[in-house]
């Protein structure tokens, strides 16, 4: 059998290759469109402005192929010069409604992954895939706050306070 | 979180001393384990529209001609653990020129920029699960992690796979050279893993007179619950 190969950080200048014309807009999902947009922060509380952010979510059975080949459901997006990302898509499917997330960047020796939720604390903790978090105060890092109509809010924090919960792959 | 010393650990540690840029940015509370399955939920696949016809000739891609250095074919396979070709799945890579000057307005080491050479390229795996790239040999830089740090040669891919289970982001590098001894990002590899990062010179996969060949075989993980749709 191959032995699996070891990761390394996606470095300061992943910006040359990774980010994708339009990464951020997420096609092949019908439904309310939302915008998501927050911070990475690091264990000082500043942004970090390399941070690399993916999500992923089921498309629709029934979309048509993506013309640019670009595949459905997956947004992928640089952080800006002040550590902000934003995706826009459309709220996910499915009873508690959530975006796989997956986080890279210089100083990150592996990437992280995440969920953000888009539904009500209660309902979180009763998802199953959330058995572990189910009376942790922690849980709370992986809901989105609702800032307006179709717009959303999810600050990530690497470390320390409020230190955003990442999952064991 | 990860434990170098835990048996079969593959991947460096989040916290690692000898790399400045780890101490505020690695997670400081374990990793949370989630039920079996939850991460090998199949992606949406790259459509085939999606590379293009010498994407994955990293030389062609300058005005004037063609890039200074050392050409180089590179290819391998991207397998499972179980020994499985991941095939029609992206590999994407980026790199330094010839010079050890990468083509982003971040890098202002006083090396020279190669107007014909931009440093990325992207493929798909065939049948067998392989790729192929033409490019350069990239140079060694300094970058400010400790006094006089230089990088080994290295070459940055990012493979997609079919799940985020298998989502892997790692680098490539040379056999042989004397910085990977003394490069912190290559010594917070687990020391029984390092190695795998280290791409073979196989002269039968250049061309004759005009390129060398180096061979890089790329493992991701296996899906913890059921097998991924390949």
């Amino acid at each position: 059998m191959p032995a699996r190969s070891p990761s390394q950080t996606v470095g300061p200048y992943y910006a040359i290759a990774l980010p994708w014309k339009d990464g951020g807009r997420v096609t092949g999902c019908a439904g309310e469109r939302i915008v998501l947009e927050g911070h990475v922060l690091d264990g000082a509380g500043q942004p970090v402005p390399d941070a690399l952010i993916e999500t992923w979510q089921a498309p629709d059975r029934d979309a048509s192929p993506s013309t640019d080949g670009k595949p459905h459901g997956f947004g992928r997006i640089g952080a800006d010069a002040s550590g902000l990302y934003r995706i826009e898509t459309a709220m996910p499917t499915g009873e508690v409604p959530y975006l796989d997330v997956i986080i890279l960047a210089r100083g990150l020796l592996k990437h992280l992954h995440t969920r953000v939720y888009f539904a009500e604390e209660a309902r979180v903790r009763g998802d199953a895939a959330m058995k572990a978090l189910a009376s942790s105060p922690r849980l709370s890092t992986l809901i989105a706050r609702k800032a307006a109509e179709g717009e959303y809010r999810w600050d990530v924090r690497l470390q320390g306070e409020g230190e955003t919960v990442f999952f064991a792959a | 979180m990860n434990d170098m010393t835990r048996p079969g650990e593959v991947d460096p540690p989040y916290l690692y001393e000898g790399y400045r840029s780890t101490k505020l940015r690695a997670p400081s509370q374990p990793l949370v384990q989630v039920p079996a399955g939850t991460l090998d939920v199949p992606f949406a696949r790259v459509g085939a529209t999606f590379v293009k016809e010498g994407d994955n000739d990293l030389t062609v891609h300058g005005k004037a001609g063609t890039p200074l250095g050392e050409r180089m074919v590179l290819t391998g396979r991207l397998l499972d653990e179980s020994g499985r070709a991941i095939r029609n799945s992206l590999v994407e890579i980026w790199q330094a020129n010839a010079s050890g000057r990468y083509h982003h307005v971040g890098d202002q080491h006083d090396a020279p920029l190669d107007p014909n050479f931009h440093g990325l390229g992207r493929t798909m795996t065939d049948d067998e699960g392989r790729y192929r790239f033409m490019t350069v040999k990239p140079g060694s830089y300094p970058w400010p992690n400790h006094a006089n740090a230089w990088r080994p040669q290295h070459i940055h891919f990012s493979l997609l796979g079919n799940a985020p289970v298998q989502r892997l982001v790692t680098q490539m590098y040379f056999p042989g050279d004397p910085l990977l001894a003394l490069d912190p990002i290559y010594q917070s590899i687990p020391e029984r893993a390092r190695e795998r990062l280290l791409c073979r010179l196989d002269l039968d996969v250049g061309i004759e007179n005009y390129a060398l060949g180096y061979q890089f075989d790329i493992v991701l993980a296996g899906a913890k619950s059921t097998p991924l749709g390949i």
